[in-house]
């Protein structure tokens, strides 16, 4: 407390300096008269300030419910007192490290001789030393490069295996499962449990992220936790987590918090989720859409290629129409012709279509066990793409009187004689109904 | 088996080349033998993408500290407590 005899308390008056000090009648303080006078003129002087600060040894005691703190910058600080009905009112927990602005008057606790701030409102500015760390940290990893977009790589079209690097007590490993099974369900979901908050948590994120990415077929990582406060969430903040992400060989997802928590992780990470739930959408929202467009290509495959044969099929009666001439050339084309819608039917739809409808099966399986709008749609695109490999099948041209032949247990198509033996069963399919065969004899072109 | 068709790269790949062929065949006039072809080609690509979409097996493993994957199905009934 040198400072207090080194300095005098009150400004000196502006006196002329060379004029001799008169000397003042003697007037003896009692230690109370003197704080209570100082008291008078302090709260006389300050009776509404705002001061700006940060918080600091904040204490709330039990016994009273008052808080005690110190407000302080880079060189100063000040006690502060607010008690438990003005605390009361505040929306926010003040915690050390906050910048706040205080508003409130000046007094002097006598007992001590020291003067205090007695607090009635606090308004948080800023977020205080945390807040400090945070933009300190990424200012740092940005001038590494860690946060350049050209490092950012794109998802994987269809995970095999998904990794999720989490808690297994909180809510976001449960919202990541549920989601994935909904949307995906066979999905592969690989978990690396670890702890998301406290002391330690930051360095058990990291090892998590360098095992799970290196666990065969693990294309993906969901990285993150649950809402929390900005303490709770901190761990994510820490240098050694984002170099961990900057490092995993495959592509990540940050999911920290609720949509408004943002932290380094999300700047690192590949893609940042707002939510654990939307991670787990972001990696299997893929699959639907992929199923569907590949259904819309086939079925535009197949349509192109339908009416590519039906062009030649109306030039060739052209041709025959027109001249006896070329009939040669016609008979020509129409071998080949004959040729190409055979191997067309070679193609084996029925099994395609067999494969379609199991899917439909196991649509429908899943339908009972949840009603999901997104699964009807889906359910809905089967059957119409279903309906539509079936009026596009080649087999039925079987109306026009071809038949098809296939080998015993109707896994090929036989197009050739060679390739059955004597005595061979062959099981012959028309347009209604199939026969069973023996081949009794053979003969080539 | 088409999953394991050497002449797929990937997933990703199988799209690509699947809509290339689908503007090929929509858009020319090609001789018949090209675009069976391309059917043929387009077909296989079709069958590999959905056997790819529907491989993934409905399984959760944790990976312990060690190293080790266990399964546990019941992952979503012990956080549910």
């Amino acid at each position: 407390m040198s400072s207090l005899f080194d300095q005098p308390f009150e400004e000196p008056r502006p006196e002329p300096a060379a004029a001799p000090a008169r000397a003042p009648a003697r007037r003896i303080l009692t230690v109370s008269d003197l704080n209570a006078r100082i008291r008078v003129l302090l709260e006389e002087q300050f009776i509404e300030v705002w001061v700006e600060g940060e918080l600091s040894n904040s204490k709330v005691w039990n016994k009273t419910g008052h808080m005690y703190f110190t407000l302080k910058d880079a060189t100063a600080q000040v006690r502060g007192v607010m008690f438990r009905s003005a605390l009361r009112t505040l929306r926010f927990t003040p915690q050390d490290g906050l910048r706040v602005i205080a508003r409130g008057r000046v007094s002097v606790y006598d007992q001590k001789g020291e003067y205090q701030l007695v607090c009635e409102h606090l308004e948080p500015e800023g977020l205080g030393a945390l807040q400090l760390a945070f933009e300190q940290l990424k200012q740092r990893l940005q001038a590494a490069g860690l946060f350049d977009p050209r490092r950012k790589r794109p998802l994987p079209a269809l995970p095999r295996k998904i990794g999720v690097v989490t808690s297994l007590d909180g809510a976001a490993v449960r919202d990541i499962i549920q989601v994935l099974r909904r949307r995906y369900p066979n999905a592969h979901i690989v978990i690396r449990p670890t702890r998301v908050q406290g002391d330690g948590a930051a360095l058990d994120i990291a090892r998590a992220i360098a095992a799970i990415g290196r666990v065969p077929e693990v294309d993906v990582v969901i990285v993150g936790r649950g809402g929390g406060s900005i303490e709770d969430l901190w761990a994510f903040n820490e240098e050694v987590v984002a170099r961990a992400i900057a490092g995993c060989p495959v592509p990540t997802i940050s999911a920290v918090g609720h949509e408004t928590d943002v932290t380094i992780a999300d700047f690192v990470a590949d893609l940042r989720a707002p939510t654990p739930s939307a991670a787990a959408e972001m990696v299997v929202a893929r699959k639907d859409d992929f199923c569907a467009h590949i259904d819309r290509i086939a079925h535009r495959v197949e349509a192109a290629m339908t009416a590519r044969l039906h062009r030649s099929e109306s030039r060739l009666r052209a041709l025959e129409t027109r001249s006896g001439v070329m009939r040669g050339q016609v008979a020509a084309r129409q071998r080949s012709y004959q040729s190409l819608w055979r191997a067309l039917e070679s193609f084996d739809l029925r099994r395609r279509l067999g494969r379609v409808r199991t899917r439909l099966v196991a649509a429908d399986a899943r339908l009972t066990g949840a009603s999901d709008r997104s699964r009807h749609r889906a359910d809905g695109r089967l059957r119409a793409t279903a309906a539509r490999l079936e009026a596009l099948s080649p087999l039925a041209v079987l109306g026009r009187g071809y038949a098809v032949c296939w080998n015993a247990d109707r896994t090929a198509v036989i197009r050739d004689a060679a390739r059955v033996a004597d005595g061979d069963r062959v099981r012959v399919t028309l347009a209604r109904g199939e026969l069973d065969c023996h081949v009794i004899d053979r003969s080539h072109d | 088996m088409s999953s394991t068709d050497p002449t797929i790269k990937d997933f990703e790949a199988a799209i690509a080349e699947l809509e290339s062929i689908v503007k090929k065949l929509e858009e020319g006039d090609l001789p018949l033998e090209t675009s069976l072809q391309l059917y043929e080609r387009g077909v296989q690509l079709s069958r590999f993408c959905h056997s790819r979409l529907e491989e993934a097996e409905r399984r959760i493993e944790v990976l312990n500290e060690r190293g080790q994957l266990t399964r546990s199905e019941n992952l979503k009934l012990e956080s549910d407590k």
